[in-house]
Order: C-alpha cells, then sequence, then structure tokens
C-alpha cells in the first residue's frame, strides 16, 4: 500500500485499490443476485429453487458462470463483427465506473467527486447505446425490435427519473453524493417526498429493463429480444451488466432517498448493503408479480403520467423550499 | 432471407413454427409496417399424423386412442364424443353410474384443461407466476384422475357402453378435497390476476369478436360466448347426464380478451359445481351396458355426434358401412374454426396483441391438424 | 321452430328434405342438394341464423359425396347437406357466405383433391405444398391393416 502510495500519490492509490474492491464487488455480487433472484422466484412460485449444488443451491452460479465461460463464443455469419464484439464490453463498462462515487459509508468511497450524482446518470444512460448497437448488428429482426423498444423506452423513462432527481438535489443544494446522505441524518428524504420515490422506483425498474418492463427482452414476444444471438460469455456480459446496473440503481436510491448508510449500532456499510439488497428485493419481487404492459401503454405512462406527476413533484419542492 | 427494397413499406415477420407462445407448432406469416401487423396468415400442418386415415385402417375400439391424441388437453370430452357416436350407431344404453363417472372425469379434465390454459396464458403476458401456481393445483387433479383412468394426460378411459373401471371412496374423498382447495386459490387469481391493473389494460377492448363474426366463421365455445351467445351444448343439446345439474353458463357482453378470461374462469367455477352434485346424486349400479360385443359391428349409416370441449364444440362424424372398421371419421375440432378467425382480427394490432389474441383463442394445434 | 323455418326457406330450392332420426344420426333434418345448388342452401341457411358446424367429403369409390352439417346457436336444429358430387367434378365455394367455410374448403381439397371454384386462396393446408397426393381417397396406397 506504501509502495502504491510512493509511485502514485494517496489518490492513485486509492483509485487502483478502489478498481480492483469493485470488479471483486460486481464479480461477488452479481452471483449472489443471480442465486437470490432464483430463489425468490422460486419460493414465489411455490417450489424450492436450486438445492443440489451446494447448500440451498448457494454455488449454483459459480457452476453457470463455469459452464458459460466454457462455451463456444458462435459468431452468426452475417453480422457486423466490429460492434457486435464491442457491445457487451460498451454495456458493461459505464456501470463498472459508476461505482467511482457510490458512498458505501463515510469513508469508503473511491472519489467524492462534486458532480457525483451527474457523473452517475451520464453513465446510466450510456448502455442504451450498447443495447442499440447488440440489437443492430445482430442482423435479426427480432433483435433490431428489441433494441429499438429499448432506446425507446429507455429515453422516456429517464426524463421522469431526472426530474425526481432534482428535486432531492433542490433540498440538499449540491451534487455531491455524501453531502446528500449527510443532509439526511434526521429525516429520511423517502418521508418527506414520497412520490419522487414511488416515481424513481418504478423509472429504475423501467431503465435495468426489469419486469413489467422487461419488452426489450420480452420472452413470450420476440424470443431473447436484442441478445438473442448472444451465448456463452458475451451474454453472460449482458447478464453481468443488468444486475450490476439493478445494484447501481438502487444504490442511488438508497442514497438519495433511504439515508445512504446512516443506522444505529451497525457499521455503516451494512446499513448501505442492507437498504441496497432490500430494494433490490423489491424490484425482484416486481418481476414475479406482474404481467408485461404493452409497448404503447409503457411509453404512454412514461410521457403522459409520470413526467407530469415528476414535475408537479419538482414544483411543489420548489415552493415549500422557497416559502421556508 | 429477406429481400429489401426502397418501395417497400412492409416487411415479413415469421411467428414460429418455435417460438415460446405459439402452443403448438403453429407459425403466423406476419406482415408488419413497424410494429402493426398488416396481415397474419397463419400456416399449419406441421403436427398432422393422419388420424382420420388412420381411422379407415383401424377397428372402432381401436381408433378409440386416438382421440386422446388428437386434443391431449380435454382427452376425456373427445373419448366421450367418440364413444357417444358409436353408440348411437349400436343403439347401445349407457347405464346411469356410468353416465355420471364420465360427467365427473370428463368435467374434471376439463379444470385441468382450462388451468394450463390460464398459466400459460398469463406466461404469454409476462407474468411468470402463475403458471405454476396452476400447475401446482393441476398436480392435485392428475393425482386423482391417474388413480382411476390410468394415464395423467392422454386418457383413454371411456369404451362404447361405459366405462371400464368405477370410481373408489379414495377418488370420492380425494375430489371433494380437491374441490374445497380449488375455491380458496380462484380467489387468488381473482385478487391476482383478474383485477390487476396491467392485465386488464392489456386485454380490455383488444380482440373483439362481433356475434356476426361468430356465426359467420362457425366459431364455438368460450370464443362465442364471450361475445354474449349462450351456447354451450352442455345445455343447448343436452347429451349424458348433463341435464340432472344445475348450473350456468357464464357470458360476457363486449367479446374481447377479457371477457373470454373472465368466461373461462367462470366455466371452471361452474365444472366444480356440476361435479360436487354429481358425487352428492351418484347412483349406484352398473357401469358398463350389457351385451356390448367384443367386436363392434354398427349397422350402415352415419351420425355426427357434439360435446362441449374445453375449446368448443367436438363434433364426431362416422360414416360406416356396416362394417368392424368405420367407413370414414371426421373429426370437426373447436380450435380449427376458432383459429380461422384470426387474420381478422390481427389486422391493424401490435404483436403483443397478437399474442394476447392467439392466447385468448386457447388453440391446441395437434387438434387442427389431426 | 327453427326446422319449420328452414324448411321454408329452402322450399323455393326444390331439393329433397327429410326430417332426420336425431336419436340414430344426430340431425333434425335432412337435405340432399346438387352442387349448383350449395350456395343457394348456405345463404338461405344464413338468413336464419345457423352456422357452418362442418364441412367435409366421403370417398365413395365411384363419386364423392360432400356433407355440410349446419346448427344453430338459439335453438337447436341440426341440419345435414349431402351433395353428391362426381369423381374430377368441382364444387362452388361457399367462403364468400361463409368466411368460417375457407380452411374447410382448403383441407377437402388437401386430403380429396376436389376444387372448389371461387375460394380465394385454394392452396394445401395440412399436407406440405409440395406434396403431389391426396391421402383421403380410397385408392391411396391402403395397406393391409390388422385386425
Amino acid at each position: 500500500m506504501e509502495l502504491l502510495a510512493q509511485f502514485l500519490g494517496i489518490e492513485g492509490a486509492r483509485m487502483i485499490v478502489g478498481l480492483i474492491a469493485v470488479i471483486a464487488l460486481v464479480s461477488v455480487n452479481a452471483l449472489f443476485l443471480i442465486w437470490m433472484e432464483r430463489k425468490v422466484a422460486a419460493h414465489m412460485q411455490l417450489r424450492p429453487g436450486p438445492m443440489e449444488v451446494g447448500p440451498h443451491g448457494a454455488i449454483q452460479t459459480v457452476a453457470d458462470a463455469l459452464k458459460l465461460m466454457g462455451k463456444e463464443l458462435i459468431t452468426p455469419d452475417e453480422v457486423d463483427k466490429p460492434i457486435f464484439w464491442l457491445a457487451p464490453i460498451v454495456v458493461f463498462l459505464p456501470v463498472l465506473l459508476s461505482f467511482l462515487v457510490v458512498p458505501f459509508s463515510q469513508t469508503w468511497i473511491i472519489r467524492d467527486m462534486n458532480v457525483g450524482i451527474v457523473l452517475i446518470l451520464a453513465f446510466s444512460t450510456l448502455p442504451v447505446l450498447a443495447i442499440l448497437m447488440a440489437g443492430w448488428a445482430s442482423n435479426n429482426k427480432y433483435a433490431v425490435f428489441g433494441a429499438i423498444r429499448s432506446v425507446a423506452q429507455n429515453i422516456a423513462y429517464e426524463i421522469p427519473l431526472l426530474i425526481t432527481v432534482m428535486s432531492i438535489i433542490l433540498m440538499v443544494g449540491s451534487f455531491k453524493l455524501s453531502d446528500i446522505v449527510a443532509a439526511q441524518s434526521q429525516y429520511w428524504y423517502v418521508l418527506l417526498q414520497p412520490l419522487a420515490f414511488i416515481i424513481y422506483i418504478t423509472c429504475g425498474t423501467a431503465e435495468t429493463n426489469r419486469a413489467p418492463f422487461d419488452l426489450p427482452e420480452a420472452e413470450s414476444e420476440l424470443v431473447a429480444g436484442f441478445h438473442t444471438e448472444y451465448s456463452g460469455m458475451r451474454f453472460a456480459l449482458f447478464f453481468l451488466a443488468e444486475y450490476t446496473n439493478m445494484f447501481i440503481v438502487s444504490a442511488i436510491a438508497t442514497v438519495l432517498f433511504l439515508g445512504g448508510w446512516h443506522g444505529p449500532f451497525l457499521p455503516g456499510v451494512i446499513w448501505f448493503l442492507l437498504k441496497v439488497y432490500a430494494l433490490i428485493f423489491l424490484m425482484m419481487w416486481f418481476r414475479w408479480t406482474f404481467p408485461r404492459v404493452r409497448f404503447d401503454q409503457l411509453i404512454t405512462f412514461a410521457w403522459k403520467i409520470l413526467i407530469p406527476l415528476a414535475f408537479a413533484n419538482l414544483l411543489i419542492t420548489a415552493l415549500v423550499l422557497k416559502l421556508r | 432471407m429477406i429481400e429489401y427494397s426502397l418501395e417497400e413499406k412492409t416487411y415479413t415477420l415469421n411467428l414460429g413454427p418455435q417460438h415460446p407462445s405459439t402452443h403448438g407448432v403453429l407459425r403466423v406469416l406476419l406482415e408488419m409496417e413497424g410494429e402493426f401487423i398488416t396481415k397474419a396468415e397463419p400456416v399449419i400442418g406441421y403436427g398432422h399424423r393422419g388420424h382420420e386415415h388412420m381411422a379407415e385402417n383401424r377397428n372402432y375400439l381401436q381408433f378409440l386412442p386416438n382421440m386422446a391424441r388428437v386434443d391431449y388437453l380435454h382427452a376425456l370430452a373427445f373419448n366421450q364424443g367418440y364413444c357417444m357416436a358409436v353408440e348411437k350407431l349400436m343403439g347401445l344404453a349407457v347405464p346411469e353410474r356410468g353416465e355420471f363417472i364420465r360427467v365427473i372425469t370428463a368435467e374434471l379434465n376439463r379444470i385441468s384443461s382450462h388451468l394450463v390454459w390460464l398459466g400459460a396464458y398469463l406466461l404469454d403476458l409476462g407474468a411468470f407466476t402463475p403458471i405454476l401456481y396452476c400447475f401446482d393445483d393441476r398436480e392435485n387433479l392428475l393425482d386423482l384422475l391417474d388413480r382411476i383412468t390410468g394415464s395423467r394426460l392422454t386418457y383413454c378411459f371411456f369404451r362404447p357402453g361405459g366405462v371400464p373401471q368405477d370410481l373408489d371412496d379414495e377418488f370420492i374423498t380425494g375430489t371433494r378435497a380437491f374441490i374445497k382447495r380449488l375455491r380458496t386459490r380462484f380467489k387468488d387469481y381473482d385478487n391476482l390476476v383478474t383485477k390487476n391493473v396491467i392485465f386488464i389494460n392489456r386485454t380490455k377492448d383488444v380482440g373483439v369478436i362481433t356475434k356476426d363474426q361468430c356465426v359467420k366463421y362457425g366459431l364455438t365455445g368460450p370464443m362465442v360466448r364471450g361475445s354474449g351467445i349462450a351456447y354451450d351444448i352442455r345445455k343447448s343439446e343436452p347429451y349424458s347426464a348433463y341435464p340432472q345439474f344445475d348450473f350456468v353458463i357464464p357470458i360476457g357482453d363486449k367479446g374481447d380478451i377479457l371477457d373470454r378470461y373472465v368466461v373461462r374462469v367462470r366455466e371452471m367455477e361452474q365444472s366444480l359445481r356440476i361435479i360436487e352434485q354429481a358425487l352428492d346424486k351418484l347412483p349406484n349400479g352398473p357401469i358398463m351396458a350389457e351385451k356390448v360385443p367384443k367386436r363392434l359391428k354398427p349397422a350402415a349409416g352415419e351420425v355426427y355426434q357434439a360435446v362441449e370441449t374445453a375449446r368448443g364444440e367436438f363434433g364426431c362424424y362416422i360414416v360406416s358401412q356396416g362394417d368392424i372398421k368405420p367407413y370414414r371419421i371426421k373429426l370437426r375440432v373447436p380450435s380449427f374454426g376458432n383459429l380461422s378467425i384470426l387474420p381478422e382480427l390481427a389486422v391493424d394490432t401490435l404483436v403483443a396483441d397478437l399474442v394476447a389474441i392467439l392466447g385468448s383463442i386457447d388453440v391446441v394445434v395437434p387438434e387442427i391438424d389431426r | 321452430m327453427l326446422i319449420d323455418k328452414i324448411k321454408q326457406a329452402l322450399a323455393p330450392l326444390n331439393l329433397e328434405v327429410a326430417d332426420g332420426d336425431y336419436a340414430k344420426t344426430g340431425c333434425h333434418l335432412a337435405v340432399a342438394a346438387p352442387p349448383d345448388q350449395i350456395q343457394g342452401v348456405a345463404q338461405a341457411m344464413l338468413d336464419e341464423g345457423c352456422f357452418l358446424e362442418s364441412l367435409t367429403a366421403v370417398d365413395l369409390r365411384e363419386s364423392f359425396d360432400l356433407v355440410y352439417h349446419f346448427a344453430n346457436f338459439s335453438e337447436l336444429c341440426r341440419t345435414v347437406v349431402h351433395v353428391p358430387l362426381g369423381k374430377k367434378k368441382g364444387m362452388p365455394s361457399l367462403s364468400a357466405i361463409y368466411p368460417g367455410a375457407d380452411w374447410y374448403e382448403r383441407e377437402v381439397f388437401d386430403l380429396f383433391g376436389i376444387h372448389f371454384f371461387g375460394h380465394p386462396n385454394l392452396k394445401r393446408l395440412l399436407l406440405p405444398e409440395d406434396a403431389d397426393f391426396h391421402p383421403l381417397l380410397k385408392d391411396f396406397g391402403a395397406s393391409e391393416s390388422n385386425d
């Protein structure tokens, strides 16, 4: 550690260590989340889920990952090769970089930038580009369909997301994530802005292409949507990106609404993780309960209902702050 | 291979024959403009096995197992239609206990078919959980039927003249327990599905079938009942022991998908009523007619027997020329007519709607292909 | 009574109409019609609100017998119409009157080779498009069967 500090300076060392920690976290998180999803789904469907591999199927995901890594990387003939190969990487990297500014606890934050929230929101838009790349390059009508739907959906749901985040920023007065957490030492913002919380969770679920907004991957309509032609490790990267994205969305919701790492007795990082995983459980609960919305209803819902509501929330917040 | 041209505004998309939502090997050729469908043409025949030809080369009893392979989900109704047609030709009368057993098992089978439809339909709409609940209920039911018929799915239980195996006490107590359990489950389905806003938005005012279309296309079953026509062969052309039971025919009013959905769910409840009454009134006596010849040799003639299956009317048309093998058997299956309306319903809808409409027609493709 | 209304509607066509033995054959009314009259019969049945229940053919070796079944949603009355057809002859199509007849006629064409004039899309339905045989004909490769 001291050696690294000598060569790169404190900040550099911090970044390297942070990067390694993040990669480790992302992998472990994905492993855990996939197992959790399967168990949650199973118990909601009155069955036990994976039980064979390891105690209660705990190592099942490892087995699946090993299997995926051993699979042949099939590239269909007529695909646009450079874009086809780049797409899984582009979908994964921005999400990874978002971890730079997430405050796991008071001190566990890799780089507390003063534009923290803006950085994350900017990076969370990039995976849409990757989905479009994947769909287009696959040279498959179903894939293009899925990609087009995904782009329209993401654009539509990005806007209410940004507006609700603005409502919180107005209250805090800073883009820095640690400031936002610190401002919630008295009351969590979910109590002061319940509507914003609901809108944020809805949009977050839509941003990560989770059910009931999972039209881009709608299995029963489009076979597998934009990743129809992907198999093996490339498919695994899409999956990894989806679960990591879920983590980021829940992490931001925790920071903005649930008081970040605040909590009695236990260390901050434990509280943070508990809140994040509670929100992820909520997203999983949605998936296994609701049917899928139809595409035009999805877009209508975003433009005609969520955006006006988010604007109204912003106006009321501004008004209340002004009058105080 | 797709050919592109700058002047073309529509493109062709192929739904199936391997597709998670087409309930069998069905292919639908879609011509689309963006996400809207301009033309839909079902292509069938991938599962044609030549059942009607087989009928001409087997004697009457040997052909009986084929009926279960035509519609595997409501096999007992097909058993019943065929056996009743042969009985009409031979002039056999089934004793009362035999009729009651036929009704009880056929109604249980109807419930199991509707449960499969319910689960698979909601899976098409994106809800992953109800199918597992439905199949859980169905396990119970299949175990009951397995006890006396010997099979879980493709039943070959009825014989011309009656049924070969009687019910035992364990079956009766098991069925009563099942009825109680399913009634509480219906409340769950109602709360989770029927009242779900997303589900209602996907199914209300979609795929509307008018009464005129019902007549012109020869639709039967929940398709016409959803549109407000109270046509159920168990009431309109009563057969077997049905006149002795008190049940209603649920009908819808608009003819959209939601109406058909509600009709089928209510039908399951009515089937439970019929089974309850049948178990209460079950008479003692023989289960098979006396003097059924070993070699069935009906007199020359023709017969058309209609029964109500889970999908609509199954009509068994037999032409006999006095031989031990039928001269011609025509199986009039409900899904055949019901699917032929799809091209008209699909115009100007989205693919998501097409999947919803196709599910609401409740096709079993093997019976269309025979 | 529906059966009388149907008899009345069919009267101008001058066909052989007889009461059927429902207990034995499942039909209330039996009609025999020549091929050129079938469209008139179908129109009369549609006007009475009956639907086309089934459409099939029987190969009687020397000729065909086309069998049409009509039923009604509101009142029980099944009418069977037998149309004798010579081999190598065609039938008028009912698809203009009953769109549901479309697929039934395609199936009969597929399995028997009977041609339907005026059908919008007379392609094979069940067999592959390039098949060159009609399997339900009695002289189609029937092998020795077991007893």
